[in-house]
């Protein structure tokens, strides 16, 4: 069952969210999803398993009432399954009027981007994860890679090497 | 530049609400009335309530045109009132027209300041309104010599053209009537809470009242000069003094039927002429009615239990119902859906919350029992809010079929079966308009003339059949005709012409061909009529039936008639369900699909034919066995037959046994849709009609049974 307590209401934080990325772990690797569409993040809750899917699809959870589908984002760009632990996350996501749960590692923090930071992908990115990239950032000693909620979500293939 | 100003805005949607429930009231009244051939007492004073009522709302909203046209009908309804025998007179048809005409243009208006009242432009209503005005004479020239003394107020009415007029129904309180003249009365008005301009208010009902009454005083004075005096009116009420010829009856009554009364007290009268008696017993005589509207609901509780006569308590209960419900806003429902599943899960994390284990805290067990006894209830309430009978589309079919009746020239009767039937609000809305093209093509097209129907043998009088039920988890609505039937070879030869058909013609099967008319662009009727023959109808069905994931299906003998089932699956529509487990999963089997549930046992034998598949011999058939963990990947320590649970269940065409760990209880759930991100994969096709939130906070899958036998 999910701590609400820890429910974090990420879109309450101000209207000007353009430039603002949410970051988040997979293994050693930062990403980043842009704020815009980051709802909220619960902690990590029992999904119910919904036959037919694509095994990254962990299933559908109920938020308040509402049918959320959750995807395991670690397996879904091709990383192998981990445990879920008391940091592991889910962010929820609006996408098209619908809202879709992520499953991360762990929350980082939200970043501020300014436009001149963002870079093009680098051509010696690996192909699979690139695909669902739209920009990366170099901030501090890291390098965060920024999700394409879009590409993300309607690209149906796994990858099959480690990013 | 808009109509209304815009202090007005906040009012607008009141008005249109307000409005539409009134006239959806009175289609219902008038079809019943004009089936029935007769128009009751209590009918007649309802329509004239209701244009009385809207009268005083849209003259309020500024809209001329249509407080001018529910005045004349008002004023129809007047004479009507005094002689309700001249509703059978020759006058009934051309006086049911003219009302169903004035409900279509109240209805176009409201429908136009609902799409844009910043843009809305009042249309013109003077032909109507003309109309009525030569029924008026007419009906008075037939008025028989009887209630010579209620005559010359009908007369006055009509030819002043500006009074409201008077009571509709007889005062429910026992107010004296007092000697005429001399005396001053007291009535102290208020207005409903947040109904705003009540300065304005004030003063319409002084106006309205200016007509009965002589000396009119009030407080405070003019209202309608000062805006800021509203709030006195909310704070004191409104003060009226008046003297009047008319008994107080009558007074108390137009009070009554003013709009957005409250309640109003009568604070007696002081005579100074003649200190009568009678004025003296009246004096401390103060009669309080508070919340005129639903006085009669308080009436009926109380005298219910007492055999009260059945024609008042029929009346009152009829007003109950009427008054007792509300409109709220969709968006404030689901918000209260989305607190109630959170209130269940934050109930089930207190009772089942691991500090308390091993602890005996016998009162606090007791506690929560309570409280989840409570929690449970308050969901049943709140998924069953969004729940609404499918009458209301019926009703307005009733209506299609009666003015398409005139327009054509048939001889149609409606029957509608099932329309207690409750689906969600959502689908609802959107069945209104598929219907509508259905009925309209089988009033159209498929229904012959009486005369051809009557040289083919069949009765002069044709039917049309509405019918909803919910069948296995799944609304059935059939919409059937006895008409001509749908000609094969018209369809094909038109399907053809537009260069619709994709494979040879012969090989189309009867269903593949009524299915063709559902396609866009095809009509058969050759001369495209008012009602229908667009070549838009069917597949714009189509469309929204697919819309709330429902499929239509089409039969049809030719001669005998065409049936259109729309079948809508259970989503959002409330199931009762059988909860079964397999391992740490629930699914829920609707109850209507399941036949017998059973557990292996020596008399049933088990059978496995020469592919593998399991079978079990029950009363001598054989059913095959569908393990729910095999066909959905469930790891799970009951895979022994002998040790879970079999299910038979059946769908239209097939039956089979379904193999899970165990059950789990019965309950009625509220079906979700998937959500629309997972519509990509073949969850339908697997077996599954959607899920549902039980009572923890988690989630069961709710089976499709027909979908499950087909493809497992």
């Amino acid at each position: 069952m999910s701590d609400n307590a820890t429910v974090t209401t990420v879109s309450a934080l101000g209207n000007d969210l353009a430039g603002k990325y949410l970051t988040f772990y997979i293994g050693n690797c930062t990403y980043g999803v842009e704020l815009v569409h980051v709802i909220e993040i619960i902690g990590i809750q029992d999904a119910t398993s919904v036959p037919g899917v694509p095994a990254y699809i962990k299933g559908i959870i109920n938020l308040r009432g509402r049918i959320v589908p959750v995807i395991d984002v670690r397996l879904k760009i091709g990383e192998e399954e981990k445990a879920y632990d008391e940091r592991t996350c889910i962010i929820v996501i609006n996408w098209q009027e619908s809202l879709v749960g992520l499953i991360v590692d762990s929350v980082s923090e939200v970043i501020d981007f300014s436009a001149d930071q963002l870079s093009a992908l680098p051509e010696f990115s690996n192909v699979n994860t690139k695909k669902y990239l739209s920009s990366v950032c170099k901030t501090g000693n890291r390098l965060v890679l920024n999700l394409d909620c879009e590409k993300f979500l309607t690209d149906d293939t796994v990858s099959e090497l480690h990013g | 530049m808009s109509v209304f100003d815009a202090s007005m805005e906040p009012m607008v949607e009141m008005f249109i609400y307000e409005t539409t429930t009134l006239l959806e009231q009175l289609d219902e009244i008038l079809i019943d009335s004009e089936k029935a051939q007769n128009m009751t007492t209590d009918n007649i004073n309802e329509i004239f309530r209701i244009m009385h009522t809207i009268k005083g709302s849209s003259a309020m909203m500024g809209l001329s045109s249509m407080s001018e046209l529910a005045h004349h009908t008002e004023d129809m309804f007047f004479i009507v009132r005094e002689d309700p025998s001249k509703m059978h007179g020759s006058l009934s048809g051309t006086i049911f027209d003219l009302l169903f005409q004035s409900s279509d243009f109240f209805k176009a208006e409201v429908e136009a300041i609902q799409e844009n009242s910043e843009e809305y432009q009042p249309s013109d209503a003077s032909d109507l309104t003309a109309m009525i005005a030569d029924v008026i004479p007419q009906l008075k020239g037939l008025a028989p010599v009887k209630a010579p003394v209620i005559k010359p107020v009908a007369a006055k009415e009509s030819t002043t053209a500006a009074a409201p007029s008077a009571p509709s129904a007889p005062a429910p309180q026992a107010v004296k009537p007092q000697d005429p003249q001399g005396e001053t009365h007291a009535v102290r008005v208020f207005f409903e809470d947040g109904c705003q301009m009540e300065n304005i208010r004030a003063f319409m009902l002084l106006t309205q009242l200016k007509d009965y009454c002589d000396e009119i005083t009030s407080e405070p004075e003019n209202p309608e000069n000062n805006s800021a005096c509203s709030s006195e009116i909310i704070k004191n009420g409104l003060l009226v003094r008046f003297k009047t010829s008319l008994p107080l009856e009558q007074i108390s009554s137009i009070i009554e039927n003013s709009v957005n009364i409250k309640s109003y007290e009568y604070e007696g009268s002081q005579s100074n002429s003649t200190a009568s008696a009678d004025a003296a017993a009246a004096a401390p005589h103060t009669q309080v009615v508070t919340d005129v509207q639903s006085a009669p609901v308080a009436d009926l509780t109380e005298s219910a239990p007492e055999a009260a006569p059945q024609e008042a308590a029929a009346q009152t209960a009829r007003q109950g119902t009427k008054q007792s419900l509300i409109s709220v806003n969709q968006i404030k429902l689901d918000q209260l859906m989305d607190v109630m599943g959170e209130i269940v899960i934050a109930e089930s994390m207190v009772a089942n919350n691991p500090e308390l284990r091993n602890l005996h805290l016998d009162n606090f067990y007791k506690s929560t029992r309570q409280l989840r006894k409570l929690t449970d209830q308050l969901q049943d309430i709140v998924m069953s809010i969004r729940m609404v009978p499918l009458s209301g589309v019926f009703q307005k079919m009733n209506r299609i079929v009666r003015d398409m009746n005139k327009k054509l020239g048939k001889d149609v009767v409606l029957n509608t079966v099932g329309g207690e039937t409750e689906v969600d609000k959502t689908i609802n809305d959107v069945l209104a308009d598929p219907f509508m093209h259905m009925i309209r093509n089988a009033m159209d097209h498929a229904i012959e003339s009486p005369q051809d129907r009557v040289a083919a043998g069949k009765p002069a009088e044709g039917i049309i059949t509405l019918s909803a039920q919910n069948v296995g988890g799944e609304i059935v609505i059939t919409i059937a005709d006895d008409g001509r039937g749908l000609d094969r070879s018209k369809i094909l030869e038109k399907a053809k012409k537009n260069g619709l058909l994709n494979k040879p013609e012969k090989d189309y099967t009867e269903k593949e061909i009524f299915q063709l008319i559902m396609l866009p662009g095809f009509s058969t009727n050759e001369v495209a009529t008012e009602f229908s023959g667009r070549g838009v109808g069917m597949d714009v069905v189509r469309k929204n039936i697919e819309k709330v994931n429902g499929v239509i299906s089409i039969d049809s003998k030719k001669g005998v008639g065409t049936t259109f089932t729309v079948k809508i699956p259970l989503t959002l529509a409330i199931v009762d369900g059988m909860e079964v487990a397999v391992n740490n999963e629930t699914f829920t089997i609707p109850i209507t699909s399941i036949r017998q549930t059973f557990k292996l046992s020596s008399e049933i034998d088990l059978l496995t034919d020469t592919e593998g598949t399991e079978m079990v011999m029950l009363r001598g058939i054989c059913f095959p066995v569908i393990r729910l963990h095999k066909i959905y990947n469930i790891d799970t320590s009951v895979t022994a037959l002998e040790e879970g649970i079999f299910i038979l269940v059946e769908s239209d065409s097939k039956s089979a046994c379904l193999f899970v760990d165990q059950l789990m209880g019965e309950q009625q759930v509220v079906v979700k849709p998937f959500p629309a991100f997972l519509n990509r994969y073949s969850i339908k096709g697997n077996g599954l009609a959607g899920c549902t939130i039980m009572g923890d906070g988690s989630i069961s899958l709710i089976l499709d049974v027909n979908n499950l036998l087909n493809n497992f």
